[in-house]
């Protein structure tokens, strides 16, 4: 669970101090679905990168199951990271000189897992996404979907608790967009996942179990 | 291994970049090399000339100081002969009293070059702390000249002196001294026995152009010396033509007139150890002011000559055309590896993002880099081969000249004057000597380790700036950067 109490983030831009968010006080339960919206520069990637321990606030607490991310160190954040958290992003940020499978196993490295147990369950996540017979194609030999649906296995193959999403359909056509919504739902009522999704999508939003969007830096929960 | 295959597949995409940080480093690194072996070689030509010089072993050499000629007024000496032409002709003077030269023939063996050294000061040496083992030793020239019967008539000329290069040696230290650089091809060396006895070694080329074999005979002021050995020297030039025992030496030379009976006139001395040298040296001068002493390394900086240029262009102009490559290559290999780093920044973010610690990815970094350099190294040290095998195939003997700064110089034969003034060059450390060494650049062990050092060093120059920055890196920052 997500306790986000007071938090702000300000950025320097020059000598003006800019708020990217702004007095936020969230919880997040276990298994919870969240879309936030927003206008671009309202802060919605400011707060994923907040609740993934990718950046931390300038005031405010952000605990995730009793952990405050804004106290313990790089290290222990990190540690968290890895084990805890996975990430899409809207350009799948795939290693372009690893395969598939190779790209999903990036997620293990850190969790010292074993080569034949990496081997299994890198397997298991490609079958997840469909994506089993592509394992040994780099992403440029890969269709736009093919590649976040490899995103989606590398975040899931750890068996994360949260899933952070930063518009994961953002480059994608709209068959495409909705075949991976609907993995994620999927995989999100499978393994009761927490998900915080950025979307401009309302379509998408929609089908989350709270919509939240991002003002100026403050997020108002519909 | 996740590692390596990340490694490779990394190096294999930037392929163009890594073999030109290769090839940059393969450049650098195959010239410091070259430039090593270079130097080996022309430090081993050095060596060998000095080796020849001096002898296996042999540390500091002690010649006697360059005796003056005699007079034209205080008259022919009152012993040994002397060859004076005037008004009336050619005379010879044989202790003091003076004939006409007119079918006559005058030998000598003389001790030109170097005034004698009292054979007590030998064993005053071998008492000097840090003193090894010293041996004494005369260089001596036999001369002779046969006057024909018509000599002085008009229409004669003065005869050419015949001469040879005779070297009495201490046979009970063989080991030091001239016999020691080199090789009996035939028979054997002067042994301890053979002290008083009229055995000679030969040498070579000597042998050669006259004919000599082992069994053979040898005279040397008129007496006959048995030949028992052959020895060829290290390399080309005037070393000694015969050798015999000291002590005969002794019996039978002289020193303008005077006997050389209790006398040397160059003494080997060897060291405790190579870093006692210095103060042998030093305690040698003090005991014998008017003496020169040289060692090998106060020799090797009267070296002049191709020789001793090609040392001073391998080690001042090569060692910095290495260093400045060397830099340039580093240079190189640095601003590429963070301009690489710098297009990866996304990449290193999303690997922050997946929970991988800045230092893992800056280790897969240094992996990289560590790898170019290493593969630049090998390339170097094939280079550093190449450019070894290239200097060995074109160089040209190279000529060393030694001893000319010491302000002794060798008397011509046939010269008005003393007789004995005349004769071969001494093959001393004192006297000019010039030799002609082949110059072989080898790669040594060290340079290979070198080699490896300075890949090492160059990759991880290059992987440590780009890593630098990756352990600085926000992941926010990086995600932000590209988004």
């Amino acid at each position: 669970m997500y306790q986000l109490t007071d938090v702000n983030k300000l950025y320097s831009k020059g000598r003006r101090t800019v708020p990217a968010v702004r007095d936020l006080t969230l919880t997040i339960e276990d298994g919870q679905w969240l879309a936030v919206q927003g206008k671009t520069g309202h802060g919605k990637s400011t707060l994923l990168n907040l609740l993934g321990g990718l950046d931390r606030p300038t005031s405010g607490t952000i605990e995730l199951d009793g952990q405050d991310l804004t106290r313990v160190s790089e290290d222990r954040v990190t540690r968290l990271r890895a084990q805890s958290i996975g990430f899409i992003f809207q350009t799948f940020n795939l290693v372009p000189t690893l395969s598939a499978a190779e790209n999903v196993e990036a997620a293990l490295i850190p969790l010292a897992v074993g080569s034949a147990e990496r081997s299994r369950r890198v397997q298991a996540a490609l079958d997840s996404v469909g994506l089993a017979d592509r394992a040994r194609h780099l992403p440029g030999e890969l269709s736009g979907g093919q590649q976040q649906r490899t995103a989606i296995a590398r975040a899931l193959v750890k068996a994360p608790k949260v899933l952070l999403a930063d518009e994961p359909t953002g480059n994608l056509d709209e068959d495409t967009r909705d075949e991976i919504i609907n993995l994620l739902e999927k995989l999100w009522r499978e393994r009761g996942l927490t998900l915080v999704l950025v979307t401009h999508d309302t379509g998408i939003a929609q089908r989350a179990q709270r919509v939240g969007v991002m003002t100026k830096g403050q997020l108002k929960i519909s | 291994m996740f590692f390596v295959t990340y490694l490779r597949r990394e190096l294999r995409r930037r392929m163009r970049q890594a073999i030109f940080i290769v090839l940059g480093l393969a450049l650098g690194i195959g010239l410091v090399v070259t430039v090593t072996a270079a130097s080996a070689g022309v430090r081993k030509a050095q060596s060998q000339v000095l080796k020849s010089l001096y002898g296996v072993g042999t540390d500091v050499t002690i010649t006697g100081k360059a005796p003056k000629p005699p007079s034209p007024a205080s008259g022919p000496p009152k012993n040994g002969q002397t060859f004076t032409v005037g008004p009336g002709g050619g005379r010879v003077c044989t202790n003091g009293k003076c004939h006409n030269a007119a079918g006559q023939t005058i030998d000598s063996l003389d001790s030109t070059s170097y005034s004698p050294i009292s054979q007590s000061e030998v064993a005053a040496i071998a008492r000097l702390k840090n003193v090894k083992a010293v041996a004494g030793g005369l260089a001596l020239s036999d001369t002779s000249i046969t006057f024909p019967k018509h000599f002085g008539q008009a229409g004669g000329s003065l005869p050419t002196p015949a001469s040879f290069s005779v070297q009495g040696a201490d046979t009970s230290h063989v080991s030091l001294g001239p016999l020691s650089a080199g090789t009996i091809t035939a028979g054997r060396s002067l042994r301890a026995g053979d002290a008083n006895s009229d055995v000679a070694v030969i040498d070579a080329g000597y042998a050669k152009s006259h004919k000599l074999k082992v069994g053979s005979t040898v005279s040397v002021v008129g007496h006959k010396f048995a030949v028992v050995g052959i020895v060829e020297q290290p390399q080309s030039g005037s070393p000694p033509q015969v050798y015999i025992p000291l002590a005969r030496a002794q019996a039978l030379g002289k020193a303008l007139g005077k006997s050389l009976k209790g006398d040397v006139n160059t003494i080997y001395v060897t060291a405790i150890s190579a870093a006692n040298i210095p103060g042998v040296q030093r305690e040698i001068e003090n005991l014998l002011p008017s003496a020169t002493v040289t060692s090998a390394s106060s020799l090797a900086r009267q070296v002049t000559g191709s020789l001793s240029s090609t040392a001073r262009l391998a080690n001042d102009f090569g060692r910095w055309l290495s260093i400045l490559v060397l830099i340039a290559a580093f240079t190189v290999a640095s601003l590429l590896t963070m301009a690489a780093v710098a297009r990866r920044v996304r990449e290193f973010g999303t690997l922050k993002a997946l929970g991988w610690r800045s230092r893992r990815i800056v280790a897969q970094v240094m992996g990289e880099s560590l790898a170019v350099g290493l593969i630049g190294g090998a390339a170097g040290v094939g280079l550093g081969f190449a450019g070894a095998a290239v200097i060995t195939a074109i160089a040209p003997k190279l000529s060393a000249t030694i001893g000319g700064s010491t302000g002794q110089g060798v008397a011509s034969a046939g010269t008005a004057g003393a007789v004995g003034g005349g004769g071969p060059r001494f093959f001393s450390p004192a006297a000019p000597h010039t030799v002609a060494v082949p110059m072989s650049a080898s790669v040594t062990l060290a340079a290979i380790v070198a080699a490896v050092v300075l890949a090492l060093v160059g990759g991880l120059l290059a992987g440590s700036f780009g890593s630098w920055r990756i352990a600085r890196l926000r992941p926010a920052d990086a995600l932000a950067r590209v988004a």
